[in-house]
């Protein structure tokens, strides 16, 4: 998968904490400890599936993947 | 023993094998040198991973014998080229760019190679990766087995990610072509970033058994090359059906360039204009404006259209984390995921194994309406034009998250197309800051034969596709 601060900042719409806390960071701030890494983590997921929730979503719509048989 | 000119390093395939063909050198003088080179010069860019030359040259041998007898295998014979990886080569070890994985040995080969070795081509290297494949979410360019990938551009430069070694190696003209794979961008971007034409293929084209997985619904195999040609020709031999591969589409390609195009003034090409007008990086503005210039020079129609605005990006993120999450399960449970160069992506693997399944549905859902979407676009156009990237290559020693020079374009064709399936080409069209920028065509499902044909029609218009790194020998 392919990643940057150009993607981060210009594809998911509103921004993300990612790109929030890369600009708020202290400019020598100590690398964070892993449970804070974690915790950053899954509040990015937590974040994305706030994007997502956004969208309007019929019931009807199934998921896009086919299964063959 | 015939000398091979440096220009040869950088030559297309269809002239390396004419040349082959008319005997100027042999298979295995051209074999070895592209191993010293590769050898040589590779690690300057952190692209090699492992060199192959004893199989190599063996199948060089085997090339020199057939050709002495005059029996062609088309225009692959006999050309040197490298492999992320992410491959399965039998015997070798296949690293997947990581630590935990660097001892890892398949008992055979993924069907990409098998038919590559079926129409001669020689496999010299594996190429250097972010370390798988950069699911996790990395954060820096020195998530990878062997170092951060270097631009041969520029070494302050990443060379892009995650196909960081075919992107290097191609540049630098240290394999004539190479094997990437994508899952949202890893096809394209190094392409980009490294001044090369890149083919991301429809989802289920090119079979990927024998690739390590990431997401089995976002992953494609695909040519970095020269030139559209060049993608064309290795596209017309990878690809096909596969039945080891359950997301083959059970299609395969025949590269016909006299049949493919109707007249150019049928065709339709969307885009959106803040693109190609103040959208992407300061510095990259004037090289998107004349490239667009060159495709309306062309006689193609033009039409402005808008992306849907839909969560791109947290969809694929989404998608990746439910699929990698299953996929890495037992590796991120057994404390093997420590071991890794990111932390970031050890954090985000580890998150994966939180996500709820309606989470990841819901994101499977949205995507359908991403394919409707695009479905639409394609009703009013043939193709989409955009920057593959809105400007050159990140710093190497900045971490990737770091916030760019401000645009107005919002990006999303490659998580869009990625999501949709859908084929793309990136194209260099020149500079900023001293490094390539490069656009992209992004066509319907299985249209690669199109994009191919305008790439070569925008590629007889301009030479950046030739421009050559600062590489010394």
């Amino acid at each position: 998968m392919d990643i940057s601060r150009r993607q981060l900042a210009g594809v998911i719409l509103a921004g993300t904490v990612v790109g929030q806390s890369a600009a708020q960071a202290p400019a020598q701030a100590p690398p964070p400890s892993a449970d804070a890494q974690l915790e950053g983590a899954r509040s990015e997921r937590r974040i994305a599936a706030q994007i997502i929730a956004r969208v309007p979503l019929p019931m009807t719509v199934e998921p896009a993947f086919q299964f063959k048989a | 023993m015939a000398e091979i000119a440096p220009d040869i390093f950088f030559a297309s395939i269809s002239e390396l094998n004419a040349k082959l063909r008319a005997k100027e050198f042999s298979c295995r003088e051209l074999t070895k040198a592209f191993c010293d080179r590769i050898e040589r010069i590779g690690p300057r860019y952190n692209a090699l991973v492992l060199s192959l030359r004893k199989q190599a040259m063996s199948k060089a041998k085997d090339v020199d014998r057939e050709l002495k007898r005059d029996r062609t295998r088309g225009p692959l014979q006999g050309i040197p080229y490298g492999v992320k990886d992410l491959l399965a080569v039998k015997k070798q070890p296949t690293t997947w760019g990581a630590k935990p994985y660097a001892t890892q040995v398949f008992d055979y080969d993924a069907h990409i190679i098998e038919r590559l070795n079926k129409v001669g081509a020689i496999l010299i290297a594996k190429l250097s990766m972010v370390e798988l494949a950069g699911g996790g979410d990395y954060r820096t360019a020195a998530a990878s087995l062997t170092g951060p990938g270097l631009n041969p551009w520029d070494r302050t430069r990443w060379s892009g990610g995650s196909s960081s070694g075919p992107g290097a190696a191609v540049a630098a003209g240290l394999v004539s072509f190479a094997i990437g794979s994508e899952t949202s961008g890893s096809i394209l971007t190094p392409s980009a970033f490294c001044g090369l034409t890149g083919l991301r293929p429809t989802y289920g084209l090119v079979s990927r058994h024998g690739a390590m997985a990431l997401s089995w619904t976002l992953d494609k195999l695909g040519p970095m090359c020269r030139s559209a040609e060049d993608c064309a020709l290795v596209l017309h031999e990878i690809a096909g059906v596969d039945s080891d591969d359950p997301g083959s589409a059970g299609r395969s390609f025949n590269y016909t360039p006299q049949y493919t195009l109707r007249r150019l003034s049928e065709i339709t090409i969307g885009y959106m204009p803040v693109d190609f007008q103040d959208g992407a990086e300061p510095s990259a503005q004037a090289a998107f404006r004349a490239a667009f210039d060159v495709i309306k020079s062309l006689g193609v129609k033009l039409k402005e259209i808008q992306l849907p605005e839909l969560p791109y990006g947290a969809l694929v993120g989404t998608i990746i984390a439910g699929e990698a999450g299953s996929i890495f399960e037992e590796f991120i449970r057994s404390g093997k995921v420590d071991q890794l160069a990111d932390p970031h992506q050890i954090a985000g693997l580890k998150a994966m194994l939180d996500l709820p399944s309606t989470e990841y549905l819901r994101a499977m859902r949205v995507r359908s309406l991403v394919k409707a979407a695009f479905h639409d676009l394609f009703l009013n156009c043939d193709m989409i034009l955009a920057p593959t990237r809105l400007g050159p290559a990140n710093k190497v020693a900045e971490p990737l998250d770091t916030p760019g020079p401000p645009t107005k374009s919002r990006g999303g064709m490659i998580p869009g197309g990625n999501l949709a399936g859908l084929p793309a080409i990136s194209l260099p069209c020149g500079f900023a800051d001293g490094l390539p920028v490069a656009i992209s065509l992004l066509g319907r499902p299985f249209y690669e034969n199109q994009l191919i044909a305008i790439g070569n029609l925008f590629q007889k218009q301009t030479d950046w596709h030739r421009r050559r790194p600062p590489v010394e020998a």
